[in-house]
């Protein structure tokens, strides 16, 4: 279980974080739900040990993220961050390097469930592929966590889905996951859990299952509440 | 299985409905073996957890059952297949009772258009929501 304990966080004079918990459970997808810049990044980076946090705490698995947590943890950014002259198997080779957790099975099995070829350079891929290929060099690592910035993010509607595939997949196994978005449309039914933040707070946290059995309402329908009631 | 859930009703309640209506249908038959979990999840595009939710209240419905590590499969229980046709009727028929009420027609007329038109609809199938 990844724990997030009122974390606050300032910028510089701006208080980006004001104080945020929620739970995100090992073999369930969480999704943090705000439009941009409310902190879901800078979130993803607190719980990562990216970015310091001013007060509060964070827990994985119970303790506190340390050097070795990063074969238990990933983070996929919302782009890639390997260099684009690079190809898809050269990324593989660096991951491979940097990472205990590599599974260069698993790594073979995205390449085929993407229909990617690894021959292919980075810088020559669409910006579909290019999504794809980010995603893919964290899922093919053997973590118990996973953080996902943006995954649905400005690629196109069969990408999209694509993507969403993973989410009901072997591949994803009974990994714990935690995204970010700002369009729920697509994945309502993919989801287990939603954390609504506005301004460096969470409003609310449920399931999603449970607000439909309880009370009939749709994430959309809840999000109106918080975010327009 | 190409199936639109609807966002207001809980996805596990959906999944147990679209079984039923299968098994009405005849296009599961008794005995058959039924996706694992992750093959439903991946097939309906829901959540996994919520196809395993599905698959325990069925089990506890008695519409599937499983023995030891085997894949589960529908249940062979004559009672219960015909429990689930006979409340799959009524609910359709109190639907329909429901919406032709707030109309207003006299149930002699109803029941004409219905024997009229019984047989030159029925071809056509209503998609899930």
């Amino acid at each position: 279980m990844i724990e997030v304990k009122n974390v606050k966080k300032k910028y510089g004079r701006k208080q980006v974080l004001k104080g945020v918990s929620f739970t995100a459970e090992k073999g369930e997808i969480t999704c943090l739900i705000g439009i941009n810049g409310v902190g879901k990044t800078t979130i993803m980076k607190a719980i990562m040990a990216l970015t310091p946090i001013d007060s509060g705490e964070i827990l994985i698995d119970g303790e506190k993220i340390r050097k070795e947590s990063f074969e238990k943890i990933t983070f996929i950014p919302d782009a890639i961050t390997m260099l684009p002259q690079m190809k898809i198997v050269d990324a593989f080779t660096f991951m491979a390097d940097f990472y205990k957790s590599w599974n260069p099975e698993r790594a073979k099995e995205l390449l085929q469930f993407f229909k990617l070829d690894a021959s292919e350079r980075i810088s020559d891929l669409s910006k579909g592929n290019t999504a794809k290929v980010n995603l893919l060099l964290g899922l093919a690592l053997d973590v118990d966590y996973l953080l996902m910035d943006e995954p649905f993010s400005g690629i196109d509607i069969f990408t999209r889905e694509q993507i969403a595939d993973v989410f009901t997949s072997h591949l994803i196994e009974d990994r714990g996951v935690v995204i970010t978005t700002h369009e729920i449309n697509d994945i309502e039914h993919l989801i287990d859990r939603a954390v609504l933040i506005d301004n460096g707070e969470v409003l609310k946290e449920f399931s999603v299952e449970e607000v439909r059995e309880n009370e009939g309402k749709s994430v959309v329908d809840v999000m109106r509440e918080v975010y327009q009631g | 299985m190409n199936v639109k859930f609807n966002n207001r009703d809980p996805v596990y309640v959906q999944v147990i409905r679209l079984f039923k209506e299968q098994i009405a249908r005849g296009y599961f038959e008794p005995g058959q073996e039924i996706p694992s979990r992750r093959e439903l999840a991946n097939q309906l595009k829901i959540n996994p957890n919520t196809a395993q939710r599905a698959y325990k209240e069925m089990e506890e419905q008695g519409l599937v059952f499983t023995e030891g590590n085997m894949p589960s499969r529908i249940t062979k229980d004559e009672a219960v297949l015909k429990r689930v046709r006979e409340e799959l009727i009524v609910e359709a028929v109190e639907n329909f009772i429901g919406s032709i009420k707030t109309i207003n027609v006299p149930l002699s007329e109803v029941l004409e258009l219905v024997k009229e038109k019984y047989d030159t609809e029925s071809g056509e199938e209503e998609g899930s929501e």
